[in-house]
């Protein structure tokens, strides 16, 4: 069976760079060039490895950004998925994780994939809540933190991570896993790759394109909006315990004040 | 003028830092300390095409050219790594048989340039011949079906890693001039007649150099690339490339030592504010820092003049420059990120001093700092000829 898949890819500010909020909306800038977020590396290499197990299927990528961003997306490509639907639109500025996802079923929906595959968070929102919203509004099951991902027939496998070890889950396609970082090693696109991603396709689309109005997505449709914004604590200096023959029984007691031990 | 970079030309800079980024100067200095090869980094740039990006596409290898291989050196330089057989097997040697190789010839070796599987050393440099191409002793004679190679090279960077080298020889003299007709062909190293001894130097590298004896070495006809004393002119093709690679791997060495210089800077402390506060330091690493990017700029342009065909003698001089400025640059950023880390600076563990031999050669070779300034001198500035 051909297998299309559809990962969902954040394009993000460089984690590396520094940071700022902007100080009316209280959430990132993104002004500059975004990258791919690491966490989607091993997304799109699972989606690669998958469709090429299955023999001729194909990765679509589906990414929201604002300023039609492509430079994540061009990444991806260059690892070797076939082709991209980006949705950006001045809309949805300020959109929240539903409004996020309504887009993302949307545009997922057109690629009609067999699977969909997200991280189990983004780098810089982190919520973890996008894809199980996805996968409600598509209509499908949703599995989370999968280390591992194998497809046979119509069911997909995986092996779920838990705190005390993983749960093996049997799930029917079409479905939305969200995979963890462990899952497979992500390749580095190769030369060719890098030199191919260029003439990929990349299908721009506004939200009038996915029949959506300003009504459901961005500032308009969010339910959740940043009221504050605080610094957090800054992180006291550690305590050093100099060794003058005492110093296990220091370091047990203040174990033992923590309730470590 | 425009000098952003083209999507890909930034793809191909982030992809090759990535990867060296894992290696890293510790890895390149254990392989070199330990007399090994950088192997698993060569090869999984090679797997992936890197070394091979300026190999015509017909052959397998990226089609582009001499500013995206300059991409790749400078990134590994930068990531501490800088590997001396890049200045020779894909941008002398690939370069050279690329333009002047017969169909065959291509075919033969192009596609596992492209791949980087094949190593070709390069040998010009002879004991008696260095800055002067003319003199070269070594000759290949013609004897019926095979070419017969005598002499002696030195210096021949990867000669035991290679598989076979690109030889400059002698297959004849000029009557008026007296000036050798040269020819070249590429020898497999393993060729009866060939002996090699190594030559110990001072630089901490994975690459070795060698003295090379030809002795009665028996060459296939079918060994010589294009034409029969053509092989100055064909030389020449290959060393725009040679000394816009050597200034790529220069600037990546000043970068990664400006790197490390400000990063102690900002950290170390020794009267209460980081040392980096004190313009005595500061300054330095500065000039340092504009001296390095004036260099990658002209090394930028000369690949880009190379690349576009620009007239050879625009090409020819821009890679002058720039092998000059990112030589100078590169050793001035290196001295003073030693001089940042006070002791430190010397220690094994901070990876700087180590690098001093490979910077320094970079004023050497592969064409000495003075052989630029002469021809500076006499073709950019119209003074006369000195020698
Ligand atoms: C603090 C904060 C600040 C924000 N600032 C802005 C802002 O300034 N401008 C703005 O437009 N939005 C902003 N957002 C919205 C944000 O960019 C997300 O698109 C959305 O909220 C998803 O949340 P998340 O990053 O936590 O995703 P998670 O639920 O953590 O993401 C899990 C996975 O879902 C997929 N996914 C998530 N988002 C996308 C996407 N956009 N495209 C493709 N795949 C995706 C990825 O695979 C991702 O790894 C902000 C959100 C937060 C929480
Ligand atoms: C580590 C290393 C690796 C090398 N790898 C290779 C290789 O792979 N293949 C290869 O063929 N060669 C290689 N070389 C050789 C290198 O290219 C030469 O050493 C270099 O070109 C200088 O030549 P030379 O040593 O004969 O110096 P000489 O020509 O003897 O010069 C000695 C000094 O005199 C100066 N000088 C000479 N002529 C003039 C003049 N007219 N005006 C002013 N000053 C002058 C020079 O600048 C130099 O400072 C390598 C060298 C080293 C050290």
């Amino acid at each position: 069976m051909d297998m299309n898949v559809v990962v969902c890819v954040k394009q993000i500010p460089d984690p590396t760079a520094p940071q700022a909020l902007d100080p009316a909306t209280g959430t990132l800038v993104r002004d500059g060039k975004l990258i791919l977020d690491d966490s989607d590396a091993y997304g799109v290499e699972m989606g690669l490895q998958l469709a090429e197990q299955s023999g001729g299927g194909e990765v679509t990528l589906v990414s929201m950004a604002p300023n039609a961003e492509t430079s994540g997306l061009r990444t991806a490509l260059a690892m070797g998925a076939a082709k991209a639907i980006l949705v950006s639109d001045p809309l949805l500025a300020g959109s929240d994780a539903l409004s996020t996802a309504k887009v993302l079923a949307k545009a997922i929906a057109r690629a009609n994939p067999d699977l969909v595959i997200a991280a189990t968070e983004s780098t810089d929102g982190y919520t973890g809540t996008t894809p199980v919203q996805v996968a409600e509004l598509l209509g499908m099951p949703s599995v989370t933190f999968a280390k591992k991902v194998t497809v046979q027939g119509p069911a997909v496998h995986v092996e779920r991570q838990t705190e005390a070890g993983f749960d093996e889950v049997e799930c029917p396609l079409p479905a939305v896993v969200t995979v963890t970082a462990g899952v497979v090693e992500p390749r580095y696109p190769s030369f060719k790759g890098i030199m191919a991603a260029k003439s990929k396709p990349v299908d721009q689309l506004s939200i009038a394109d996915l029949g959506l109005t300003a009504g459901e997505v961005g500032a308009g449709g969010a339910r959740q909006q940043v009221v504050d914004v605080s610094a957090a604590d800054e992180r006291k200096a550690g305590e050093v315990v100099v060794d003058e023959g005492d110093a296990h029984e220091r370091v047990v007691a203040f174990l033992e004040q923590l309730k470590i031990v | 003028m425009d000098f952003r970079p083209t999507e890909e030309q930034q793809m191909l800079r982030d992809a090759v830092a990535s990867i060296a980024g894992r290696y890293g100067h510790g890895y390149y200095v254990e392989r070199a300390r330990a007399g090994q090869k950088a192997d698993e980094l060569w090869n999984e740039l090679g797997q992936a095409g890197y070394l091979g990006v300026n190999v015509p596409e017909a052959y397998g290898g990226g089609g582009m050219g001499i500013s995206e291989l300059a991409i790749v050196v400078e990134e590994l330089a930068h990531a501490g790594c800088p590997l001396l057989l890049l200045v020779v097997s894909p941008a002398i040697c690939a370069t050279i048989i690329a333009r002047f190789g017969s169909e065959a010839q291509k075919e033969r070796w192009l596609p596992r340039f492209a791949t980087a599987e094949l190593k070709m050393a390069f040998a010009i440099t002879e004991p008696d011949a260095g800055s002067n191409s003319h003199l070269i002793s070594t000759t290949a004679s013609r004897d019926g079906d095979v070419y017969r190679l005598n002499g002696t090279k030195y210096y021949i960077s990867g000669c035991d890693e290679a598989e076979a080298v690109l030889v400059v020889t002698r297959t004849g003299t000029d009557p008026d001039t007296g000036r050798g007709r040269l020819s070249l062909f590429v020898v497999d190293l393993d060729t009866p007649g060939i002996e090699m001894t190594l030559i110990p130097v001072e630089i901490v590298a994975p690459e070795k150099q060698f003295t090379l004896f030809f002795d009665d070495v028996v060459v296939p006809a079918d060994r010589l690339l294009g034409v029969e004393g053509d092989g100055l002119r064909q030389v020449f093709f290959g060393l725009n490339p040679e000394r816009i690679i050597t200034a790529a791997t220069a600037s990546g060495i000043g970068r990664y030592a400006l790197d490390k210089a400000s990063a102690y800077a900002r950290d170390r402390s020794v009267w209460g504010a980081p040392i980096g506060t004190h313009q005595g330091l500061s300054h330095p690493l500065a000039k340092a820092k504009v001296d390095v990017e004036l260099a990658r700029l002209m090394c930028a342009k000369a690949a880009w003049a190379y690349d576009s065909g620009a007239d050879a003698g625009q090409a020819g001089e821009a890679a002058n420059m720039a092998k000059y400025a990112a030589a100078e640059a590169a050793l001035a950023a290196l001295d003073q990120a030693i001089q940042t880390h006070g002791g430190n600076g010397l220690s094994s563990e901070y990876g700087l001093a180590d690098l001093w031999g490979m910077a320094r050669l970079m004023r050497t070779a592969p064409v000495s700092r003075e052989m630029i300034l002469n021809f500076v001198a006499q073709h950019s500035l119209g003074l006369p000829r000195s020698y």
